[in-house]
């Protein structure tokens, strides 16, 4: 569900000029005629490198993602609200089995892909690095942090990796009742008492920055990636991606009579481009780097989960078993 | 550790915060395939992969990670390592062409599944079944009862044996999916809610 | 038939469904496997599901709404058993309670389905379909499990030795045996439990675990009259949080 603003830092493209020339055109020329790259395929060291990555990213999101919603579970309101987040949380876990499935594509194991999200190595989007204080909070998620993912994931579904184009159609098919279920959370709010409206609005007003921050910084001061876009590997720029999430769920938001806490956000009508207040980009290092509200506690929560489960592994675990690469 | 979620507050105290402790190898054990027959009639379609200790474990958590929504009737795994493949290829060439066809090999002939992939991107889909005494005969076979014009990138060949299929009894698995409406997009029309708060806006 | 009989035997049934998927659901997100965290996650969401149907029953038959049932009533107005309210412990726990429970409960929706009330008939055929997978999936990780190491085994073993006197709660007599009997909505507890502790032995005689001595535990009752441990208020404080801030808004 939650890839988003991932992280392109350090990308050396010298690495390509080292890289056999034939090989490297026939395997540009495939992309370019729209043809997807599966696991046996020859590629290029960094384009293997960078989509572990991102898919990897992507993965650890769903995983962390699933907590800031899981606070709300056993206190969901309701049967239907109930029953449908914990099934929506459940297909977090479930999109983060997906996932890992697809980079292990890749020549990574799923354990050291563990390792590397419990120790800080690895980052995962950085929203979930926030508190889901009440109800509301879980809907603004459910809504528009899973609407935030879907833009992304629409658009990365049409990259050029076999396995994790395979592993976004399944988790688009399985998103649709995510997005309507948000939705319908946060009409009720709207349509309800004073207090459920006053709680949705706060919640709005904190989450919105983090929202602003979602698709990664603003083009103009972003690493470049044009070798990542002509690879099909990044599907399309953060501001063009954030540009498309305002323009589909501002409207709505604004419809529910609800206000967004950015006093210049506005749609430019001669360019079509909405234009708001520049997100603070420092803080956004500065939480995704380790000092959100709730980075130490999403980690431990996770090292805990392992350590927990570590015995009933080891006990499954038979002499049998081997591991080898998955196949797509 | 103090948390906002009631469930994180009464998590056991294991070790210390930052203390990462090294995996063990084969922690997360080994893989197994996963094909899944949406309806009766259709074919078998292989869906991704569960990681799990053994072939009936792979079964038990396959159920819920692959058929725990849309429509199933069937669903079966293997392990990863008994997925016989072919080479993948591209462009306009089919992959029969790289798959020699062999003799008849002396030995006892047991089936074999043959899968095919039609598209890069897409999923290996159930063909048919071949009798063969090895795997290259199985493809050997493959290639003589199912290549035709139209061109296929990959070829999977799986001996029947090493499946663990679903049992007729354990068909009623997937009883009451159909039912299970509150994960369907369906169930949510705030259609009528949206409009009666617009129109009290007014 | 008489409804009192038939609305007792709907509400523990109901209870023990919402309470014991309610504590299921607080290992999503924490499982010590990600494929296992899935399907433990759906088995509580079928739970629920079926209480919910169950409630629906009894909202026909003129209680209140499932949602008001289920969110607003105290501790002493349940009657689910002790069992399905205690913590989850570890995964050995869950794992033996899921074990358990999920074997009574086969047994109890096959009896179930050929109740003489017609709407409980129907539902049972279902919810025993359902249980087709939460029995495969309980017996496969016990079998597996419960003979693998020495912590494995010696942790099952603790939890079953805990569990054994909470889940003979289950079996408590309603006040309405053998209307319940006579008339055919049910075949009774007793008959149930019997049909429970051979398949319990059945398959821990498949494992390194031992059952007690039947006849030396003393069951843990008084769950079915809304006599509960110092578990359940607090659950149900916690899962009715957000929808006690007012019960007459709609979510």
């Amino acid at each position: 569900m939650y890839g988003g603003g991932n992280t392109f830092e350090g990308i050396k493209t010298d690495s390509v000029a080292l890289e056999d020339p034939i090989k490297l055109a026939e395997f540009e020329a495939r992309i370019a005629r729209g043809e997807k790259i599966e696991p046996t395929d020859w590629m290029p060291a960094l384009y293997r490198k960078q989509l572990i990555r991102m898919i990897e990213q992507h993965a650890h999101s769903e995983i962390i993602g699933a907590l800031p919603e899981g606070t709300w579970i056993t206190r969901a309101p309701g049967f239907k609200r109930k029953l449908s987040l914990m099934a929506k949380v459940q297909d977090e876990v479930g999109h983060g089995q997906l996932l890992y499935s697809a980079a292990e594509t890749l020549g990574k194991s799923r354990e050291e892909m563990i390792q590397d999200l419990i120790s800080g190595k690895s980052k995962y989007s950085n929203i979930f690095n926030y508190p889901a204080f009440t109800w509301a909070d879980s809907c603004f998620i459910s809504w528009l942090v899973d609407a935030g993912a879907i833009v992304n994931q629409l658009a990365n579904a049409k990259g050029s990796y076999g396995p994790y184009c395979r592993a976004l159609d399944r988790i688009c098919a399985e998103e649709s009742f995510h997005l309507k279920y948000g939705h319908h959370c946060v009409i009720y709010l709207a349509a309800g008492t004073q207090k459920q409206r006053d709680m949705f609005q706060e919640a709005l007003n904190r989450w919105w920055p983090p929202m602003m921050h979602f698709f990664g910084p603003s083009d103009k001061i972003s690493v470049h990636t044009e070798v990542l876009m002509k690879w099909k590997v990044k599907m399309g720029s953060n501001d063009d991606m954030r540009n498309q999430f305002l323009d589909m769920y501002v409207p709505k938001i604004w419809e529910l009579g609800f206000t967004i806490p950015d006093p210049n956000l506005k749609k430019n009508t001669e360019t079509g481009r909405w234009e708001y207040t520049e997100p603070d980009w420092e803080e956004f290092k500065r939480v995704i780097n380790g000092d959100g509200p709730c980075n130490k506690e999403r980690l431990e929560v996770r090292r805990i989960a392992e350590e927990r489960g570590r015995w009933v592994r080891e006990a499954l675990k038979s002499a049998k078993s081997k591991y080898v690469t998955p196949l797509a | 550790m103090k948390s906002l979620d009631p469930r994180v507050n009464r998590l056991p105290v294991i070790g210390q915060p930052g203390q990462i402790l090294p995996k063990a190898p084969l922690d997360q054990f080994g893989t197994f395939e996963v094909f899944v027959q949406p309806k009766e009639g259709k074919p078998f379609q292989h869906e991704g992969i569960v990681h799990a200790p053994n072939l009936e474990m792979a079964f038990v958590l396959a159920k819920e990670a692959f058929t725990r929504r849309f429509t199933c009737v069937s669903l079966y795994v293997t392990d990863t390592r008994n997925v016989y493949v072919s080479p993948m290829t591209d462009g306009t060439v089919n992959a029969y062409e790289f798959v020699n066809e062999i003799p008849t090999q002396s030995g006892d002939k047991t089936s074999y599944e043959i899968y095919h992939l039609l598209k890069r991107g897409k999923q290996h889909q159930h063909v048919g079944t071949v009798q063969a005494v090895t795997p290259q005969e199985a493809m050997s076979e493959a290639r003589k009862i199912f290549k035709n014009d139209k061109v296929v990138y990959n070829i999977w060949a799986i001996r029947t044996s090493d499946i663990r299929f679903t049992n007729p009894e354990e068909k009623e698995l997937w009883l009451t999916l159909p039912e299970k409406k509150f994960r369907d997009a369906s169930d949510y029309k705030g259609g009528d809610k949206l409009k009666e708060f617009l129109e009290k806006a007014k | 038939m008489d409804e009192l009989a038939l609305k007792e035997l709907l509400y523990k049934m109901a209870d023990d469904l919402l309470i014991l998927g309610h504590r299921n659901s607080e290992w999503t997100g924490f499982g010590p496997l990600l494929e296992e965290d899935i399907a433990f996650s759906s088995m509580a969401q079928d739970k629920i599901g079926q209480s919910y149907a169950l409630y629906s029953i009894l909202h026909t038959l003129g209680e209140r709404e499932p949602d008001t049932v289920a969110f607003t009533r105290n501790g002493n107005q349940f009657h689910n058993s002790i069992f399905v309210e205690l913590p989850n412990g570890e995964y050995d726990f869950s794992l033996i309670r899921h074990f358990l429970y999920d074997t009574a409960e086969a047994f109890r929706y096959e009896m179930l389905s050929a109740s003489s009330y017609q709407p409980l008939a129907e539902l049972s055929r279902k919810i025993r379909a359902e249980l087709r997978y939460h029995t495969l999936h309980a017996n496969t990780w016990m079998k597996q499990l419960g003979s693998a190491t020495e912590e494995s085994i010696g942790r099952l073993q603790k939890s079953l030795d805990y569990a054994i006197p909470f889940a003979l709660g289950m079996f408590e007599a309603s006040p309405y045996e053998k209307e319940l009997i006579t008339t055919g909505v049910f075949g009774g507890e007793q008959v149930l439990q019997e049909r429970w502790m051979k398949k319990v032995e059945e398959i821990i005689s498949q494992t390194s675990l031992h059952v007690p001595d039947w006849k030396l535990i003393q069951p843990v009752f008084g769950g079915r009259e809304g006599k509960h441990s110092e578990f359940l208020q607090p659950l149900l404080d916690e899962m009715s949080e957000v929808f006690r801030i007012d019960p007459s808004a709609e979510w």
